[in-house]
Formats: structure tokens, sequence, C-alpha cells
């Protein structure tokens, strides 16, 4: 009940930008660095840390616009599964103040915890009929990594924004944002966690930028 | 009269005092070198033992480490895999390491000091810090829970990069604690599980395994040197500079990892050994010293040298006291044989003296026989002259010239008896030397009774004769002649009118025996015994001229050819003499 209240109204949020006044638009390439391993099952995302560099594998990137933004008056709540001894997905992207639940999809504990600066939190083990779902909302902007205490080589990524206006982008790193306001900002592509991009663009209400991250 | 009794005790005293003194001589030495051998034995058996000693102790010790070692490493493995030290690692989130890492590194911690037992004991550790990634200490927030340590000793433990096995080091503390003074550290690497990188180290502080000296006894003093000092609790402090000094100075002459020297302590000596504790280690190298006292092996060989001077002292006495007997044993026969041979040597003296002056008669009455016959001869020469000169006169009546030949007759006599005296005086002398050689007796005898024949006088005598041609002898012609010629003369002198001689030979053997036989008056029974004597003419009658040396100087000179002349018998008008010569080989005459 309380769940399907939640994606509906993440739904609306998340369909309230695009349908609302035909805002600006921007859209473009973000060159991603070459994958490391051999291609993968191209579906399955993962977490790797290479020299202490954490990134996915395949690479992806995340897109967003920085600048002052109004928080959105109900915070919205998203999931990150445990499943198959994994997180899923593996790299999400929210906005301030988003609340995160963990749902455990497997047949045995998992411990998740975090010791990253922007969230340090510990749910403790829990079994997948664990209710309410443990969760926890996420206040400071940075990059959270997501550890499990039993499961030692599970890795999940989420990287904490100040702004509602973020994509990830596609294995061959394109990007498009849409309804974005009018004005000067500063647009991010985060990479990996020591990799983030940045490019100034000016956004006209009707029009589509075209940023590229070389 | 013979003084020798002086010199003889002389002798026999200094005989007995230098057996006495080669004795004491003997023992002393073998004494000396037994307690030279026995003192250096010992002291090398002393300094093997406590070698073999420290090596089995610091082998126990090697073990523990060992096994600490092994069990930290181990321990640093599972702790790198722990999801939460890698968060707090990896995700900077450092002030919660101590945190996340008190629980697994409980055990390490606790156990106080319960356990006095080293081998169970030997894995609480007095102290633990993680160094980050760049080397650094990182420090915690409750130190209570890592244990206390100094800012000073804290920044020992840091390194300039991580390293990558682990680290041995003994670090010191300026805080004058009393119980002990040095930690020893161990630094572990820890592994990153991901990418196989260090990621940060665990170090470990742990209390110094001690040697274990409860069974060595009270005379082992064992120490760390580390930091150029030198940490040996059961010492006072001064003696403690004393051996780290001594330590220090030995450590900058021989870059070995293991040595020994000899130090006083106390006026006591000490054997001390030390041993590298971390070779190789990228702390500052610390030794393990350890310190024996030599007492016992020092009170061992004055024992043992007190032994041997007491058997050395024993045996001088008995020896003493046997030489005394031996030379006393010894000085009889000695005494003896001094007297013998001082009584000897007079004697000979005496025979050598009574020797040369027999030989001085011998010599001078040879000589005098010698000259008197050459001052014979010389006016004999004179007169023969003379008496030959008045022959060739021819104006002497005829019983003159008759007188005058009877004179010469008389003088060629004369002659030959003073021949014949200086032949036997060189005999005497010992001067005459016989050249052997194979000489024909045969053709001797025939040519000398040829001679015989054309004498005028001639008895008419029948001669005959019974031996083969070719009779070879040894000897000198001239002598062998002389002999044949006086036995054939005297055959022929002594005869009778119408009687006859007989010579015959006989080989036997090596010798050839030659008989020679006449008829005539035989020799007086009482007067055979005495005909080889000189101036003994054979008394058968007056009417023979004879002068009494013939015969003596035949024998003389058979003898001298290793022959002899004898008498075989004188009687019924007939006197036969053998004659003994040796045989020789005939010469093989050559044709020329």
């Amino acid at each position: 009940m309380r769940l399907s209240w939640v994606v509906s109204s993440n739904a609306i949020c998340a369909l309230l930008p695009a349908s609302g006044f035909a805002g600006a638009t921007i859209e473009g390439r973000v060159e991603l660095p070459p994958s490391h391993s051999a291609p993968v099952m191209a579906k399955r995302y993962e977490i790797v840390t290479h020299g202490g560099v954490l990134s996915t594998q395949p690479p992806l990137a995340v897109v967003y616009l920085e600048g002052s933004f109004l928080k959105p008056a109900t915070p919205s709540t998203k999931q990150i599964a445990q499943k198959n001894f994994a997180f899923v997905p593996p790299l999400l992207p929210v906005q301030v103040g988003t609340r995160i639940e963990f749902p455990n999809l497997d047949d045995t504990y998992h411990s998740i915890f975090s010791y990253s600066p922007a969230k340090r939190f510990d749910l403790g083990r829990y079994r997948p009929d664990e209710r309410p779902i443990p969760s926890e909302v996420f206040d400071t902007p940075g990059l959270v990594t997501l550890r499990c205490d039993i499961h030692e080589h599970m890795r999940g990524l989420i990287l904490v924004l100040n702004t509602p206006h973020f994509v990830v982008s596609d294995l061959d790193g394109r990007f498009r944002l849409r309804g974005l306001p009018a004005g000067r900002y500063l647009l991010k592509a985060w990479i990996d966690s020591t990799t983030t991009r940045a490019q100034n663009v000016e956004l006209k209400n009707g029009e589509t930028a075209h940023v590229d991250f070389p | 009269m013979i003084s020798f009794k002086r010199p003889h005790l002389w002798e026999v005293t200094s005989f007995r005092t230098k057996l006495a003194l080669t004795i004491m001589l003997v023992i002393a030495t073998v004494t000396a070198v037994a307690i030279y051998v026995g003192q250096g034995r010992v002291a090398a058996n002393a300094e093997g033992d406590l070698r073999q000693k420290f090596q089995t102790e610091l082998s126990g010790l090697d073990k523990l480490q060992e096994l600490r070692n092994a069990a930290l490493s181990e321990r640093c493995r599972i702790l790198a895999e722990k999801p939460r030290i890698h968060a707090a690692l990896e995700d900077n989130a450092l002030e919660l390491l101590y945190p996340s890492a008190k629980d697994e590194l409980r055990d390490l911690m606790e156990s106080g000091n319960a356990s006095s037992d080293q081998a169970v004991g030997s894995l609480h550790a007095r102290f633990y810090r993680f160094l980050d990634g760049a080397g650094a200490v990182l420090s915690s927030p409750h130190p209570k829970d890592v244990g206390d340590l100094s800012a000073k000793a804290e920044a020992q433990l840091a390194f300039k990069r991580l390293p990558d096995t682990q680290q041995i080091g003994y670090l010191t503390e300026d805080v004058d604690r009393v119980d002990d003074a040095v930690d020893e550290v161990i630094a572990v690497p820890i592994f990153s599980t991901e990418t196989g990188e260090v990621i940060s180290a665990l170090v470990v502080g742990f209390k110094p395994f001690e040697i274990a000296n409860k069974q060595a006894g009270a005379d082992v003093k064992s120490g760390i040197w580390a930091d150029r000092r030198l940490h040996m609790p059961s010492l006072s402090k001064p003696a403690q500079t004393i051996l780290s000094n001594h330590v220090t100075r030995a450590l900058s002459h021989t870059d070995r990892a293991q040595n020994s020297f000899t130090v006083a302590l106390d006026g006591v000596p000490q054997l001390l050994f030390y041993k590298c504790l971390n070779p190789g280690s990228l702390f500052p190298p610390a030794y393990e010293i350890c310190v024996y006292s030599l007492a016992d092996s020092i009170s061992q060989q004055r024992r043992l040298r007190w032994q041997f001077g007491g058997v050395g002292v024993l045996l001088l006495l008995g020896g003493f006291v046997t030489s005394h007997f031996v030379a006393v044993r010894f000085a009889k026969p000695v005494e003896q044989l001094a007297l013998d041979s001082e009584r000897n040597r007079e004697q000979r003296r005496h025979a050598e003296a009574q020797l040369i002056s027999a030989s001085e008669k011998l010599k001078r009455s040879t000589r005098y026989s010698a000259d008197a016959s050459h001052q014979l001869k010389s006016p004999l020469t004179v007169l023969r002259a003379g008496l030959e000169a008045l022959l060739a006169h021819e104006d002497f009546k005829p019983e003159i010239y008759e007188e005058l030949s009877t004179l010469l007759h008389q003088t060629r006599r004369l002659n030959g008896v003073i021949e014949d005296l200086l032949l036997l005086a060189r005999l005497d002398a010992g001067h005459l030397q016989i050249q052997s050689e194979p000489v024909n007796l045969s053709q001797l005898v025939e040519e000398w009774l040829d001679d015989l024949d054309a004498l005028p006088d001639s008895l008419d005598v029948e001669i005959q004769k019974e031996f083969p041609p070719d009779l070879y002898v040894a000897g000198a012609k001239r002598y062998i002649s002389l002999i044949v010629q006086n036995l054939l003369e005297n055959a022929r002198k002594y005869n009778r009118k119408g009687g006859r001689i007989r010579v015959a030979a006989q080989t036997g053997g090596s010798e050839i025996r030659l008989a020679i036989g006449n008829t005539g008056q035989p020799i007086a029974r009482d007067a055979q015994e005495h005909i080889f004597e000189r101036f003994r003419p054979a008394t058968t009658g007056a009417t023979v001229s004879g002068h009494g040396l013939g015969l003596n100087l035949a024998r003389e000179l058979a003898r001298l050819h290793d022959g002899d002349l004898k008498l075989v018998g004188s009687a019924d008008d007939w006197t036969e003499f053998e004659l003994r010569l040796s045989a020789a080989q005939p010469v093989v005459e050559r044709a020329s």
C-alpha cells in the first residue's frame, strides 16, 4: 500500500518537469574510459576498484546540471535491491533528501553498511522478509559506497546530488537531459570516484544545447 | 799406587744428579703441558657449551617469533578481507578503522599478563597501530584501546613507504618504564583483496621474548641492544652503559650477524654473544645480547690447575725417590764399570809400556844384528880381496898357496854365515816380505842335485829321485831355493862314502811334502830336539863343517811360506827331513 503510493508519487515527480513548460534540453556524449576487462555480459553492471578508484564496469557516466534548485516538497523514495549477491542498480544518482530502500531479494542475510563520509550507516544483518524494508535518507551530497559486511565483494555506488536534473548515460556515453530551466549553469559529468568533468552551459527555453565531454 | 778414587766418585755423583734432574725436568714438562692443554680444553669446552646454549636459546626464540609472525600475518590477511576494514581504509573513514578492528584484534590485546608461558603469551600485544597508505601512523581516537605509546615511540613506527613484507623492529621509549623499555614491533602489510596492493600496515608491539634463562641459571643475563642502547634489566645502569659501549664498538668493527667476545663485569670475565634479531629489516638493526659468566669455567680451570699441579708435585716426589733408587741401582754397575775401566786402563797402559819397551828392545837387537852383519861384511870383503890378490902371485911356495886357499875358503864360509845372520835378522825384525808366485820345485831340486854332483870332493853318493816333474809350490823362488840348498847340502855333507840321498815328493791336498833323506851317522837322540835352534850344529862328527844356522834359517823361511820343516827321523844310518809347502797352479808357459 505504502509502497505503491511511493512509486506513484515518484512517477508524478518524474513526469512533472517533462510535461510542464517546454524547458531547455541538453544532449551530447561523454567520452568514457575504455573498458578494463573483457566485454562482459553487457547487461550486468558492477562496481570495480582500480587503484582505489571506483567506477562501473562497463563504464557509465552520470551527467547533471549543477546549480541551486529547490528541494522537492515531498522527498522521493528509490530502491537499491540486493539480488544475486549484487546491488541492483549498482550506480544510482539521487537528489539530496531522497530515501533509498534496500530490499533483500536473496535467500540469505545481507548486512549493508557504508563508511563513506557523505553517508555513514549500518543496517545490520537482515533477511528478505524484513519489514519495513530497511532504508536511509541521503541528505549530504557526495559519493556513497555501499558494502555488505557478509559478502565482501558486493559494491554499490550512490551519487547524492544537489540537483534534480541528472541522467545516467548509455554505454556509448550518450545522454539527454530534458525540461531544464533556462539560465547559465555548470554541466558536470561524473565518470568515476575521482573523475568529474564540467562545462559551462547557457540554456534557453525550447532550445536544445549540444554538449560533449571529450 | 794408582789413584782413581776421586774422579770415579765425582762421575758417579754427577751421573746421579743428571738422572734426577732429567726425571724432574720430564715430569715438570709433562705437568706444564698437561695444565696448558687441560686449561685450553676447559676454556674451549666452556665457550663451545655456552655458544651451543646461546644458539639453542636463540633458535627457540626464532621459533616463537616465527610462530607469532605467521599468526600475525594470517590475522592481517583476514583483517584485510573484512569489508569494514576495507571500507575504513578505502572510503576515507580512518577514524572508523580502529573501532572496526577493535573486535578483530580484541584477543591480541586481551589475555592480560596472566599467562606466564611464553608460547601461549606470545600473541599478547602491548599495542597496535595502523599505517595509512603513505606509511604514516594513524592515531587512534581511543589510545586506551590500542595500547599507550609515547609520541616519540609512535613516530618510530612510521615508514617512508609501506613495506610489502613483514618487518621486525625493536623500539625504545624515552619514558622511564621500569619493567621493560624495549618493545618488539612487527609490521605486517595489509594487501587489498581487490587490487593486491599494499593499502596499509598493521604494526603490533609486543613485550620482547626473553632468553629462557630460568633453566640456564642465574649466571646468564640477556638483553636487547637497540637504538645504540643496551636494555638488560638484570644489570645495573652503569654496567649496562659499559656493556653497551662494548657492543657498539664490536658492532662497528664487524658486520657479521653473530659474534662473541669476552668482557669483564664487576671483575668477573663474561662471554658475551650477540646476534642480529632483525637482519634485513627496514627497522634499525637490533641485537640479542647474552652474557654468560665464565666464573664456572674459571673455577674449573683453577681446580684443574690445582689437580694437575698436585699430581705433578706427587709425580715429582715419586720421581725424585725413584730417580734416587734408580740412580743408586744404575750407579752401582756404573761405579763398578768406572772402577774396572780405570783398572783396565792402568793394565793396558802397563802392557802397552811393556810392549813398547819389548818392541824397542827387539828393534834395537835386530838393528844391532843387522848393523853387526854389515860391520862384519866389509872387512871380510877386504880380507877376501887381499887373499885372492895373494893367490895371483906366482913366486910363492906351493904350501903357501894351499894355506891361502884354505884361508880363502874360510872367508867364504864366514861370508855365508854373515849372509845367513843378515837374513835371520831381517826375519826377526819382520822386515822380510815375500812376493808369492808359483815356483817349480822339481826343477829347483834337479838344479841343486846337479850342483852337488859337480862338487870335487865327491863321496860317490847315489842319488834317488822320486818326484814328478813340474811340481809347483807357492813362494819366493829365492828363499825356496835357499831351503832346498840347505837341506840338500846337509844331506850330502853328513853322508858317508858310497851312501845315498833320496829325494821324494808327495802331493796331498793343497800342500806338497818333500822328503829328503840321507845315509850316514844319525843325529844323537838328545840333540835331535835342538837341531833347529840357532848355533846348534848337528853333533854328528867333528869332520863336518857347519855353523848351526842353516836348519834354523830353513825352518824360519818355510814357516814364512806358511809351510814347515821337521825332522822325520834319524836312526840306523838314515836321517830324513820333511819340507811342507803350499801347492800352486803351474804357470802356463808361453811359447815365445
